[in-house]
């Protein structure tokens, strides 16, 4: 059934704190981070509650982001801090993270839109590795079976196969928000409640938009296979239009509106 | 029933994703939800107008008069179907929701459908009685 509090393992203790602003600093900022490390345990041998730890940071001494802040803090302050980064220009999805109360890329995060001091945890509701790091297997699963690839049944072309330019808006869509855009972050995914709720069956936002970028490409010839894999009460209909994939999503995507497409789809197939 | 990669150390994740498949059912779920919504619309602002302008203050033998003729039996009947169907619909899916033990839930979607059927074949055997026999 429901449970309506954290078990007592989860529950988020007062960390360490930290301040390496100088005192004549004009930037100062500080950073609560969510800490949690599975080797860290308590004289019982047990392992310790998840924390949150406090960086007092010079702003002038890091660039404009929160992915800046995080690496100044990991490479000057903590070198225990611990969080996927690796193109730090939004388009490798490694740095997804809840700042400030929602999903996005900390690379693609203004320090100076967050008010107050800036609250970072893991992505809501996956399992946690370490500090900000999140177990995503499953979610990358999901999107592994929906077969995100080209399937065709006619022969090869002897060039690449063609599509007009309006059928590839289909994907790329015409301001290039289109499906095809998805970096898979996940943050759309973690935000959803029904996720929360249903993410053992639920496909997920994410993985339901790359269903619809394969469904909508005039190239794949499986269009039904797949309709057939997604027509489901849990895969698909666990969406309730809620919307928080499409308020979350960092590259300003729309995969409520993929969803929407596939349910479409579906009706009209029928 | 034990699900296999349940507890499982060794479990795969894509058995686990794909998981029992997909039912192949849903879109009608989704389809008649909508339709009984729409429908539910027209047939709720029918049904408070009525309360307010027939059967608010009336007396019993007034009110039996006035459900008695065809058009507002018809359209009692409408609107009982149309909106116990529609809870049907809604219930089950905050059960699918949020109820995760499966055998709870699998007697909870049964008891909804059994609850809803009743209730509605009642309403409707009281109008049709009105009706004929007053």
């Amino acid at each position: 059934m429901a449970q309506f509090a954290l078990p007592n393992n989860s529950k988020i203790k007062k960390g360490d704190s930290y301040n390496v602003a100088k005192g004549d600093a004009k930037n100062k900022k500080m950073f609560k981070v969510y800490r949690w490390n599975p080797e860290k345990k308590d004289e019982d041998g047990k392992v310790k509650n998840p924390s949150i730890d406090e960086y007092t940071i010079d702003l002038d001494s890091c660039g404009p982001m929160v992915l800046d802040a995080l690496i100044h803090i990991k490479n000057d302050v903590d070198s225990t801090l611990t969080f996927r980064r690796s193109c730090r220009e939004g388009i490798c999805g490694s740095c997804a993270m809840n700042i400030d109360g929602t999903n996005t890329l900390a690379c693609l995060k203004p320090i100076d839109e967050v008010k107050g001091d800036v609250k970072i945890t893991p992505l809501p509701h996956m399992p946690v590795v370490k500090d900000l790091v999140p177990d995503q297997n499953h979610a990358i699963a999901q999107y592994n079976s929906i077969e995100p690839w080209m399937k065709t049944d006619s022969p090869a072309p002897a060039r690449e196969r063609l599509q007009s330019a309006e059928d590839a808006d289909q994907l790329n869509g015409h301001d290039g928000h289109g499906p095809a855009a998805c970096i898979l972050c996940f943050c759309c995914s973690t935000s959803c409640p029904s996720y929360w709720w249903n993410g053992d069956r639920f496909l997920g936002p994410a993985t339901l938009m790359q269903a619809y970028r394969w469904i909508s490409d005039t190239r794949d010839e499986a269009t039904g296979e797949r309709l057939d894999q997604v027509e489901d009460g849990f895969k698909l209909y666990r969406c309730h239009t809620i919307m928080n994939c499409t308020n979350t999503c960092p590259k300003g995507l729309n995969p409520a509106k993929s969803i929407a497409e596939i349910k479409k789809l579906l009706a009209v197939r029928k | 029933m034990k699900l296999k990669w349940k507890d499982s150390r060794f479990d795969s994740q894509l058995g686990r994703a794909k998981g029992l498949g997909a039912t192949g059912h849903g879109v009608d779920h989704w389809i008649h939800q909508r339709i009984t919504a729409v429908a539910n619309l027209p047939l709720m602002i029918w049904l408070v107008w009525s309360v307010v302008h027939h059967v608010a203050g009336a007396s019993y033998e007034e009110f039996v008069a006035w459900q008695a003729q065809p058009l507002n039996a018809i359209l009692m009947i409408l609107s009982v179907v149309s909106v116990f169907y529609h809870a049907a619909l809604g219930t089950q899916v905050i059960a699918e929701d949020y109820i995760h033990n499966e055998g709870l839930k699998f007697f909870k979607l049964i008891g909804i459908k059994l609850f809803f059927s009743a209730t509605a074949i009642a309403c409707v055997f009281s109008i049709l009685k009105i009706s004929f026999v007053g």
